[in-house]
């Protein structure tokens, strides 16, 4: 469908079409333009951005793993089984995406917060989700894994159960058709929900401050100490830094994803 | 060894409904228009889809009954089948994909690749070992399905459209490799196939399937001279009539009558070689034979065959030379007189 009516370009859509790509396209041209690039390299490795980064990445990557153990299995048994109440899960398992994260944080404080039965419990271990490292993670993975789950659901329904088939007459039981077959036919859309999820993780602000607080070293991920040293101590360049490092890292995703996320989503 | 199902199940808008009967001394063919359930009657047979009603059997052992609850699942059945479209796993090696149905049955991984290794010799893709499925061509993916398959010793061999998803060139050759293959398996083997040459050329026996129902059973020769249902009859490219036979004059069902030359008596059937159908534009003349007024519905240059669809008091096809058929001014629309020797209505009686 390269040619047709819709070839030639109605001009009154380029305008706004034109404000749409400036409108993405200035804040971060503004960005650029106040990086005070002399300072760059020593502000990157000062301890302080480290930190952060050294926090955020052990953040995102355990809300990832926690992603991949939960939300393999749930977006395997929503794409490939009529488990009841399949639509309600799915919808439910979405509502991250378009929830505020601070109401997700609120909701994650209300439920797993000290006082709640399930904080007295884990309280009990010697365990403290509320703003420890821990409660970090889990709040990225609440507003992580459905990206994993969406990604990988499309994926495992790309393909219809065929191999499994395949390998079923073959002599296949079922956990060696799940774990040789059906597994290895998904691992692109795997990666490709794991590396959504874990872009949203690393960025992720508004449910990680309100469960976890800001504490540097501790709590205070790459987003939050930008988001401080913008507000609280007015470090502009700082700030502007941390960002420039949370950008980088968004492209980088964005460029690896590429080809993966559109296919996935086909 | 030999098979047995009776099968009852609603797919769909498909129900099928049959009793068949395999045996491991001949291959069989399952012949049948597309979406007459034949693949749905492998899959029955392996264990990919559940019977309503019935029972599956190899020898003494139950595959399935519906009357009591008995189910072998799928991976237990040892039935080989190979899937229309290979369905080779595409994340596999060649070889992995040989090997997988042993490693699944809990063969080392050593003895496993060697057999593996052994069969792809045996199907001519030793070269293709490490090579990814796709690289593979029509006929070499089918081969190396095909070994996948038969090195795992399944008693049931079930092939579904062998040939589909093969270009022309390489059809020939695999016709013969899977023939010599067929030969040489001593279980229960069966193939499923829309084309009665497919058909005829692998398998010994023909069981045609249409709507779920088998029409017909028997060597393929019998079921191609004699068939039983319009479809194979086009198929056979022979005109197929039904009707009572009384002292020398067949009684169609759509109230026509024909003069043939047989002793049968009552009800029966009756095939029309086309080449046997003469056409005049003149009613001729003449002893013993049947001439039938008719308009001419379609024209179907085929080669130095020419295929006449003729409106008659039956649906007929005529085959003339295309000189003839000029000849004869053969337009759609236009008149001609059809002429049919009573020696050339072979009767046969249900």
């Amino acid at each position: 469908m390269t040619r047709g009516v819709t070839r030639r370009p109605l001009l009154g859509l380029l305008i706004p079409a034109a404000v749409a790509v400036l409108f993405i396209a200035l804040p971060l041209i503004g960005l650029l333009l106040h990086v005070d690039w002399s300072n760059l390299p020593s502000e990157l490795v000062s301890s302080d951005v480290l930190t952060a980064l050294r926090l955020s990445l052990e953040c995102s990557i355990i809300a990832v793993a926690i992603s991949l153990v939960i939300g393999v299995p749930l977006a395997y048994l929503l794409a490939r089984t009529s488990l009841p109440g399949r639509r309600l899960i799915r919808g439910l398992v979405t509502l991250p995406l378009v929830l505020p994260p601070v109401v997700g944080g609120i909701a994650l404080q209300t439920a797993l917060g000290r006082t709640t039965p399930i904080g007295t419990v884990l309280d009990h271990f010697g365990i403290v989700l509320p703003f420890s490292t821990a409660g970090a993670a889990i709040a990225e993975a609440f507003v992580g894994f459905p990206f994993l789950v969406i990604t990988v659901e499309a994926g495992l329904r790309q393909r219809d159960d065929r191999f499994e088939e395949v390998a079923a007459t073959l002599g296949a039981r079922p956990w060696r058709r799940f774990w040789r077959v059906t597994m290895p036919l998904a691992a692109p859309s795997i990666a490709a929900g794991a590396a959504l999820c874990w872009a949203r993780a690393l960025g992720e602000f508004g449910a990680t401050i309100t469960f976890a607080g800001s504490f540097p070293g501790t709590t205070e991920t790459l987003p939050i100490a930008a988001y401080t040293s913008f507000e609280g101590s007015g470090q502009i360049g700082m700030a502007i830094t941390l960002s420039l490092l949370l950008l980088a890292i968004s492209i980088l995703v964005l460029v690896v994803l590429r080809d993966r996320w559109l296919g996935a989503l086909q | 060894m030999t098979l047995t199902a009776r099968i009852r199940t609603q797919l769909g808008s498909l129900s099928l409904d049959c009793n068949l009967s395999f045996d491991s001394n001949v291959t069989v063919a399952v012949l049948g228009p597309n979406g007459a359930g034949k693949t749905t009657l492998l899959r029955v047979i392996a264990g990919l889809v559940p019977l309503d009603e019935g029972r599956v059997a190899v020898d003494g052992e139950v595959f399935e009954d519906t009357s009591s609850g008995a189910w072998l699942t799928p991976e237990a059945r040892r039935v080989g089948f190979v899937f229309q479209d290979h369905a080779l796993f595409p994340h596999l090696s060649v070889l992995d994909n040989v090997a997988f149905g042993l490693r699944a049955r809990g063969v080392d991984r050593r003895t496993a690749n060697a057999r593996a290794r052994e069969w792809l010799e045996r199907v001519d893709l030793a070269g293709f070992a490490g090579s990814r499925p796709a690289a593979l061509s029509g006929g070499q993916s089918q081969r190396a399905a095909l070994a996948r398959v038969l090195v795992t010793d399944p008693r049931a061999l079930l092939l579904d459209e062998p040939l589909a998803a093969v270009d022309a060139s390489g059809r020939l050759e695999l016709r013969r490799a899977l023939r010599e293959h067929l030969a040489t398996f001593p279980g229960v083997r069966l193939v499923v196939t829309h084309d009665p040459l497919e058909a005829a050329s692998l398998a010994e026996r023909v069981v045609v399937l249409e709507e779920g129902r088998v029409t017909q059973e028997g060597p393929f020769g019998e079921v191609s001279a004699r068939p039983r249902s319009a479809w194979i009859a086009r198929m056979a490219g022979l005109n197929l009539l039904r009707g009572t036979v009384s002292s020398g004059a067949m009684l169609l069902d759509d109230g026509s009558s024909l003069t043939v030359a047989t002793d049968i008596e009552g009800t029966a059937m009756a095939t029309i070689q086309p080449r046997a159908v003469a056409l005049y534009r003149q009613a001729p003349e003449g002893s013993p034979r049947n001439v039938l007024r008719c308009k001419v519905a379609g024209v179907d240059p085929e080669g130095d065959r020419w295929r006449i669809r003729l409106d008659g008091p039956f649906p007929l096809v005529a085959e003339v030379t295309p000189a003839a058929a000029a000849q004869l001014r053969l337009g759609e629309g236009g008149e001609v007189f059809a002429v049919v020797k009573a020696t050339e209505v072979d009767v046969y009686s249900l």
